[in-house]
């Protein structure tokens, strides 16, 4: 890595935020700043701007969606943050509020998920980049949620985990890495993903999530 | 003579002895209070019929009676109607118009008995309507209020129909007996209607004669005149005693209210409780293991570095992890206690002993409790104590405390006291939910009682009252 990536903590429980600045120094991020709440976020960003900011959903003061409303926002005031919003239950609704009309730069991640630091990291860099990571469970809960499960049924297994996997935001080296197969054959199985659903191709990966999360959601 | 009283002590007053005894003297005869008892009952009696009450009694009585028997005529008639058809499901139908102008009927009872009698009826309880047609006919037809006002009807008519044959009778035996003397001179007795007619004519009333007999027809008449407005009395006393209870609220409902009010507060405490158990577990235990999943995690991936093993940061991590482990375990403990005391199981006592032995105020226990409460009230009066204790350490800057815990009939009285700066309120002492407020909350949901005396300086006293069974 040339330049450190450059990261935001918003965590309100302080053995978390310590646990994370400490795995992330450890893994060569730049910490701009580590808070406990929404308004402290705010002005770390505003004077000392990160590539991402990874944000509790719930923070004070009513403890409930704080971390969402405040990466909607700063989404909206910072172009190109990347935001990773980091919960311990997955709300399907905050997923598809959060990634209403854009998946570039952002994350939604089980809180569990640092418990693999690799994995974790991984996400972190994606989304700083512009990529997308969504939790496996998000990813689960919207398939299992579709209407559109009779359409899903014409794909075969390993399609279906190929498409969970690109839902994620994983790249094709990643889907490839993760299934243990050739890069070639990842490609073959979303080319036949696109076209069995009829989605519009893309070759970049966010845009790539949003289309298979927009099929997923109709 | 001295007089001792049950307990061996000597009256301190002689004055008063002496009064006692002149008082029991009189009372074996007539007291000159009960003299002038009799004085005024008999004022009373002999004011009646010219005072306004008997006539708005009596016009009430022609005016509800009427309309009571109409209105039985109307419901009756739709529901014998209803009752016919009922087979044709049209029946139903009207059977359900029939109860909802019942209802309506009813509430003219009422509204009469308050305009005449000063007889102020609350209103029953307001027809709920299921939404729907087929939610509308339930709610009509399994409307208690209008089958209350049903049977109202069904007891009043009779009753009205009753009270003025009785009344009508008296009234116009009355008034031919006072005017004997003038119509009537010996020509046979005067035209006697109803009771009288049915009591005096048979005994051979009607073929008296003489001054005896006329003398007697009079006072009669007397008699009758001021007895008329006390049988009235009698009747409209019953009616207004049918309204009541047929026309007024439902007690049974009235109850079920009462009940789902207190279910509420049971439900909304209980959600309570489970919010504050989730924010526990979500802030504390669920942190502290995904802390130690994340330490963990690093720890793996050094070691898997096999070329390069940083031995003393993984060691680092390890203890680290180990430390947030052993901090996990406690949190979860006291968690666990904080859903159910385990102290409890030893009984509420020992429970309030482990309590205030660990509070950081020295605190003295009294415990005098016969009967063993239920579990439910074991668990509140120990949450309770918990709670008042350590406000106690929190925020009284107190250097003693006493609990006590008593039985009072079927209560159970806990008096926390401490002696602290005192200037306590329910709303500054104890946070949220986890605060006084939720013990308040806890407490009313058992039909119990929390009150608190705190004046500025102290002493701070909180007292509870909780049933023994709930």
């Amino acid at each position: 890595m040339t330049a450190a990536l450059r990261v935001a903590i918003a965590e309100d429980s302080a053995i978390l935020r310590d646990g994370l600045v400490q795995l992330l120094v450890d893994r060569g991020f730049a910490v701009t700043g580590a808070v406990a709440e929404p308004a402290a976020l705010r002005s770390s960003v505003a004077q000392n701007p990160p590539d991402v900011a990874v944000i509790d959903i719930r923070m004070p003061p009513t403890f409930t969606d704080e971390g969402l409303r405040l990466a909607l926002e700063l989404r909206a005031k910072h172009e190109g943050l990347g935001i990773l919003l980091f919960s311990q239950y997955i709300e399907t609704r905050y997923a598809a509020d959060l990634l209403a009309d854009d998946a570039a730069g952002i994350g939604y991640l089980l809180k569990d998920r640092v418990a693999d630091v690799s994995d974790f990291v991984e996400a972190l860099e994606r989304v700083a980049i512009g990529g997308t990571a969504l939790d496996p469970e998000v990813v689960t809960q919207l398939i299992g949620a579709t209407r559109r499960s009779d359409t899903l049924s014409v794909l075969t297994a390993r399609e279906r985990e190929v498409l969970a996997l690109m839902a994620e935001g994983r790249s094709n080296g990643a889907i490839a890495h993760a299934l243990v197969i050739s890069e070639g054959a990842v490609e073959k199985h979303v080319a036949n993903i696109f076209a069995k659903l009829d989605l519009p191709v893309s070759d970049q990966d966010h845009r790539r999530v949003l289309a298979v999360l927009r099929f997923l959601e109709s | 003579m001295t007089l001792v009283t049950e307990d061996g002590e000597a009256p301190t007053h002689p004055e008063q002895h002496t009064q006692q005894s002149e008082h029991k003297a009189v009372s074996l005869g007539i007291t000159e209070e009960q003299v002038v008892k009799l004085k005024e009952l008999a004022q009373r009696i002999l004011h009646e019929p010219f005072t306004r009450r008997p006539w708005t009694e009596l016009a009430f009585w022609m005016v509800s009676g009427v309309l009571g028997a109409v209105s039985l005529a109307v419901i009756a008639a739709t529901l014998i109607v209803g009752i016919w058809l009922i087979i044709t499901f049209v029946g139903l139908i009207i059977i359900a118009f029939s109860l909802r102008m019942a209802r309506g009927f009813g509430r003219w009872q009422r509204t009469l008995a308050h305009n005449f009698l000063g007889e102020t009826v609350e209103e029953p309880n307001a027809f709920v309507r299921r939404p729907g047609f087929f939610g509308w006919l339930q709610s009509a037809l399994r409307d208690r209020v209008a089958w209350r006002s049903v049977a109202y009807f069904a007891v009043k008519v009779p009753w009205t129909v009753l009270g003025a044959y009785v009344a009508f009778s008296l009234w116009w035996d009355a008034i031919t007996g006072l005017l004997s003397p003038i119509f009537w001179h010996g020509n046979g007795g005067p035209a006697m209607w109803g009771l009288a007619q049915g009591i005096f004519v048979s005994n051979g009333y009607g073929d008296g004669h003489g001054f005896g007999h006329n003398v007697g027809v009079f006072l009669l008449g007397v008699i009758f005149f001021f007895a008329a407005s006390w049988v009235m009395r009698g009747f409209v006393t019953v009616d207004k005693l049918l309204i009541r209870t047929l026309l007024g609220p439902d007690p049974v409902a009235a109850r079920v209210r009462s009940l789902e009010q207190a279910r509420t507060t049971t439900v909304d405490a209980s959600a309570a409780t489970l919010r504050r158990i989730e924010r526990d577990l979500h802030d504390g235990t669920q942190a502290q293991l995904v802390a130690l999943a994340m330490r963990l995690g690093m720890a793996k991936e050094k070691l898997d570095d096999t070329e390069h093993v940083d031995i003393d940061r993984v060691r680092e991590l390890v203890d680290e992890a180990h430390r947030g482990a052993k901090e996990a375990i406690t949190e979860l403990r006291d968690i666990a206690r904080g859903i159910h005391p385990p102290a409890l199981d030893i009984g509420l006592e020992g429970a309030l002993a482990t309590l205030a032995a660990r509070s950081a105020v020295p605190t003295e226990l009294n415990f005098d409790l016969r009967a063993r409460p239920t579990p439910a009230i074991e668990a509140i009066a120990y949450y309770c104590v918990a709670e008042l204790l350590a406000n106690v350490a929190q925020h009284a800057q107190a250097s003693r405390a006493t609990v006590s815990c008593a039985q009072q009939g079927t209560w159970l009285r806990l008096v926390v006291r401490d002696d602290g700066r005192g200037g306590a309120r329910l709303s500054t002492i104890g946070s949220t939910s986890s605060g006084l407020s939720g013990l308040t909350e806890r407490v009313r949901a058992v039909d119990g009682h929390l009150q608190l005396v705190s004046p500025p300086g102290g002493p701070t006293v909180v007292t509870v009252d909780l049933p023994l069974s709930a």
